[in-house]
């Protein structure tokens, strides 16, 4: 089933079920209680029809019968309601506002900020909602993005404005904004063969001043870390609607494959919207592990976090196949991990004349 | 004893005694500048606690502390207290006179037991400063106090006067003062802060001295006041003759040639203590020694001989003789209920628990051992636990790693009772801080600084199982409070959350609110009961309500008990429930038929105790179901509870000695009480 928007009404329905599973448990004479897939590594299987990772058919019952528990009920019913407000008043608040809002909620106020992001995807995954039906939005800017590629956002007065990534932009390049769907992003032409995301604000703008985009047309997208909902869901949009390949360009750590995986199979926390966000045909380029030892990069010992996340990798069903596992073990053989920048040993130009040239040779793409 | 008491005077007519001091001053305390102030505050502190002690005043105490010249280091310290006062002509025998005094003959417990005392701080002063030391002491008797600046001719081992006088000595309210004593030093010294200071020395005197109220002025001006927690004085110690077991040599050949007894046997019998009439007659068998030998005659191999007879290697009839225990009425223990007080006043925390060991006998000197620990409130939770020694209520402030205290600390094994101990060795390290105390007619220290006490494996297993049994008190509180945390919850789980789930859930969804009980009786399916012990201001009683609640779906039956400070002289009152008494300090009530969803409320109020006394109820439950925040009662401990009662009101039947002289040490008829924790310390 593709994830899909819903109505106020439609949402406001799908979430008094959940209020209603609570209610009706209370006049039985029971704990009141609320159903959840779990949402660990543990739970996630592919979906060969997706083509990407989703949560399995473990659930998981929160019951009041601890505080920690009552308390998570309680905030979820003040959600349902502050969204149920949203909808009728036709406003929406940021996920940061919603946690202040909470202040005012006494016992059902949140004890931080992670705590209410998980509360909202609690709600999608039970109420097969996205959160842009509950009118929430993320506090997380979106990517950067530079090349030939011309797309028309609607702006804040409702204007349609057509923009180039590359002739109508500054250096900066464009801005992802948060919502990326179709009532506000329609992608329109491309000369591009095909988009790279990048890892660090660093080389994105190392490729830039190389010129890469232009020699070797392509997009190219700054990731900024972990990528953002709406980061994923243009490298998606960007990558079916307009039939291009991905090419992934990060460090050489156990944090970098993490990234990978949630672009191209899902993310474990985001699996109920994967088909929504992942980009199942994206390919990893570097910093691979062999990279390390080919190009004799600077490197770093893997820390204790490092070795136990890499260890955490191998039980992963999204990192089961040969390649990875062959990649994580020898990492794990190393005990190194290098940083994109690393590159910069051979000279400022390498990466846009060497390296980057002879990885995408081996995929075809130079 | 013998130490530098003796060397001072053999030296005393070769060598300057300024020169003795400058070479012998690690030992007497003035090794560096900041600890030679601590040492004279701690001279001048002892003196005004034992002459007060001594003259049954509550002592006041104030000790101020000025820099005069911070570039010289130099300092002034000024002691006074309110104790008996000097008369004029004695004023420079105590300060001006080394080894003026009793202390050195008599053997019980008492703060100093060597050392030269104050009069140290006066040679010290007159040494670094060149100052004499101003004295002003009031008795009772006279109008005036007398003044005088006491300084020492170190040549003839005595004291010089000058500007000798009286005056009325007025309090800074302007009243006049009635007795006590001021002492007003200058010397060389450092005022440091932290634990080897001026401030730990009194804060330390202050716990151990619960009836002393404390006052000091710091150098910044700042004031730090330790109050008196109690009026009662120590109990006055008897002195006891020595034991032959605790004997030296040198001290048996004085007291034989000064004696002027007729024969042995009395000569054994009245200097002695644990010398019956039977023993005495074996010792001189064993000796080879004639019953009726005048004890002077005696030549040296015989002396030697008697005193191998009493360390047992000369024996009689195959056995070597068998003496009594030496008395222990020569001891002054602080008292767990005092040092509780002590404790509380001086640290913040939330668990306290003393114990104070029955006297027990080494070498022929009785000793007793007393710990505290408390646990909680604002104690850094990752630093090492805070040991505090005192041996005789004096505090041990330096070489903590050499201590007997400490190694019975670290023999510990104190992460089963709720501290942290990387590998089980070492001080544990807990938001906690641990007191030992050590009395004894003969306090054995590892060098002359007497700062640290030498090993005796008989007092570290005595000190070890007071710890042990502190410990177990702390692991229960420890229990106890996360299950009363988690009851807690619960409660907050039903009370707030449920309902707010309940309506919340009606108002969006449009309906009624729906009725809770069922929900209720299924998450919480127990009785739970929660218990508060409080202090009332108004009506100076701690107030106590135990409420249960059944939140099961069937009607239970439950006896429900109760501590309380029964021994410590409380009243209960105003408890309508009811009940009986099932056992010194345990009360029970009987509770026939709890429907479900009902609460029940036990009330009542104990009068006769100050605030911080009863801080914590300990609340049992006989019955089928479990009750959450009450322990199931154990049988086994009531039992105890009633032997102790039983051994209390039956005639002591120690075996009654034909000898008067020999006080046999009253064995203790049951055991060490393991509930005393648990009665004081408020746990089970």
């Amino acid at each position: 089933m593709m994830t899909r928007r819903h109505t106020a009404e439609e949402t406001k329905e799908a979430m008094h079920l959940i209020v209603g599973e609570m209610y009706d448990r209370i006049v039985k004479g029971e704990p009141p209680t609320m159903t959840l897939p779990v949402r660990t590594k543990n739970n996630i299987g592919f979906d060969s029809k997706l083509g990407v990772y989703k949560y399995g058919k473990k659930k998981s019952i929160r019951d009041a019968t601890s505080l920690g528990s009552a308390k998570q009920l309680l905030r979820a019913l003040h959600v349902v309601e502050f969204i149920e407000e949203m909808l009728e008043a036709g406003k929406s608040s940021t996920l940061r506002e919603m946690y202040y809002i909470s202040e005012a909620w006494g016992l059902g106020k949140f004890g931080s900020q992670n705590e209410s992001n998980n509360l909202a995807e609690d709600l999608e995954i039970v109420t097969k909602c996205l959160r842009e039906d509950f009118k929430l939005r993320p506090e997380e800017d979106g990517a950067r993005m530079i090349g030939n590629l011309t797309l028309r956002e609607r702006n804040r007065r409702g204007e349609w404005m057509r923009i180039n990534a590359r002739d109508d932009v500054g250096d900066s390049g464009y801005g992802v904004p948060y919502n990326v769907e179709a009532e506000k992003i329609e992608l329109l032409e491309n000369d591009i063969d095909f988009i790279m995301a990048i890892e660090t604000g660093g080389m994105f703008d190392r490729l830039i001043e190389n010129g890469f985009d232009e020699e070797f047309r392509c997009g190219l997208l700054h990731l900024k870390g972990q990528p953002a909902r709406s980061t994923r869901r243009i490298m998606k949009r960007m990558s079916e609607e307009w039939d291009l390949p991905v090419v992934v360009f990060l460090d050489g750590d156990p944090w970098s494959f993490r990234i990978f995986a949630s672009i191209a199979y899902g993310a474990i926390k985001t699996a109920h919207i994967s088909e929504y966000l992942a980009t199942p045909t994206a390919t990893y380029l570097g910093i691979t592990a062999d990279d390390i030892v080919a190009y004799d990069l600077p490197n770093d010992d893997l820390s204790k976090k490092d070795i136990e996340a890499l260890k955490a990798e191998l039980t992963d069903p999204r990192f089961a196949d040969g390649w990875w596992q062959n990649q994580i073990n020898m990492m794990l053989e190393l005990g190194k991990k290098a940083e994109q920048q690393s590159l910069a040993k051979y000279g400022l130009d390498f990466v846009t004349e060497t390296y980057l040239p002879e990885k995408l040779a081996e995929l075809g793409l130079a | 004893m013998s130490g530098i008491a003796e060397k001072l005077a053999s030296n005393q007519k070769q060598v300057a005694i300024s020169e003795f001091f400058e070479k012998n001053k690690h030992f007497l305390g003035f090794d560096s500048l900041a600890r030679s102030l601590i040492t004279a505050v701690k001279e001048a502190v002892d003196n005004a606690l034992d002459a007060c002690e001594e003259a049954r005043i509550l002592p006041t105490i104030n000790v101020a502390i000025e820099k005069l010249d911070t570039k010289k280091d130099i300092i002034k310290l000024v002691v006074e207290d309110n104790g008996p006062g000097i008369p004029q002509k004695s004023i420079e025998k105590v300060f001006g006179q080394l080894l003026f005094g009793s202390r050195f003959h008599a053997i019980r417990q008492s703060r100093g037991q060597q050392g030269i005392g104050i009069t140290g701080v006066v040679m010290y002063c007159q040494l670094t400063t060149g100052r004499h030391t101003h004295v002003r002491s009031k008795i009772a008797s006279e109008p005036t106090a007398a003044v005088v600046d006491i300084g020492l001719d170190t040549r003839k081992n005595k004291a010089t006067k000058q500007n000798q006088g009286r005056e009325i000595w007025y309090n800074p309210d302007g009243t006049a003062k009635e007795h006590g004593t001021e002492v007003t030093a200058q010397m060389k010294a450092k005022y440091q802060k932290g634990r080897q200071s001026v401030w730990q020395y009194l804060r330390m005197t202050s716990i151990v001295n619960p009836h002393a109220e404390i006052t000091f002025t710091d150098p910044e001006g700042e004031v730090h006041h330790w109050p008196r927690v109690t009026e009662r004085l120590p109990t006055k110690v008897e002195g006891i003759k020595p034991h032959p077991h605790g004997i030296e040599l040198g001290q048996l050949q004085r007291m034989i040639t000064e004696s002027t007894d007729s024969r042995m046997t009395v000569f054994l019998r009245m200097n002695f203590s644990g010398v019956s009439a039977r023993a005495s007659k074996e010792l001189l068998v064993a000796a080879g020694i004639e019953e009726k030998a005048k004890p002077k005659s005696l030549n040296a191999d015989q002396i030697r001989a008697l005193l191998e007879a009493f360390q047992g290697e000369r024996d009689v009839n195959g056995k070597p003789v068998k003496l009594l225990n030496p008395p222990t009425n020569c001891l002054s223990p602080i008292e767990e209920l005092l040092i509780k007080k002590g404790l509380s006043k001086t640290i913040d925390s939330r668990f306290i628990t003393t114990l104070t060991r029955v006297p027990a006998v080494t070498q022929g000197n009785p000793y007793q051992v007393e710990v505290g620990l408390i646990f909680g409130g604002n104690m850094p939770a990752d630093k090492p636990v805070e040991i505090l020694r005192f041996a005789n209520r004096v505090p041990l402030m330096y070489q903590q790693g050499g201590c007997l205290l400490t190694k019975a600390i670290e023999s510990v094994d104190w992460r089963q009772y709720g501290l942290d101990q990387p590998g089980a060795k070492g001080v544990p390290k807990g938001p906690a801080a641990i007191l030992v105390h050590l009395a004894s007619t003969n306090v054995q220290f590892t060098s002359e600084a007497k700062e640290a006490l030498a090993d005796n494996g008989e007092v570290i297993e005595e000190a070890r199982k007071a710890m042990l049994e502190m410990g177990r008190g702390l692991r229960k509180h420890l229990e106890k409070k996360k299950k009363m945390a988690k009851t807690k919850e619960k409660f907050e789980l039903i009370n707030d959350i449920l309902p707010a789930i309940a309506k919340k859930s009606a108002d969006i969804l449009g309906k009624p609110v729906p009725d809770l009980a069922g929900s209720i009786t299924k998450i919480m399916s127990a009785v739970i009961s929660e218990t508060e012990t409080v202090w009332n201001k108004e009506t100076k009683q701690t107030d106590v309500s135990i409420t249960l609640f059944n939140y099961t779906s069937r009607t239970r039956a439950y006896t429900i008990l109760a501590t309380w400070p029964e021994k410590n002289g409380a009243v209960m009152e105003g408890n309508e429930t009811g009940g009986r008494k099932e056992a010194t300090g345990v009360w029970a009530w009987k509770l026939e038929s709890m429907q479900p969803g009902e609460r029940t409320v036990i009330k009542y109020s104990l009068s006769g105790l100050e605030r911080g006394d009863w801080t914590e109820t300990d609340v049992f439950f006989r019955g089928a179901q479990d009750v959450i925040g009450a322990s199931k009662m154990d049988e086994k401990f009531l039992e105890e509870i009633r032997r102790q009662e039983r051994a209390l009101t039956e005639p002591n039947e120690s075996d009654a000695e034909e000898d008067q002289h020999a006080q046999p040490v009253a064995e203790p008829t049951v055991a060490p009480p393991s509930g005393q924790t648990t009665l004081f310390g408020g746990d089970a």
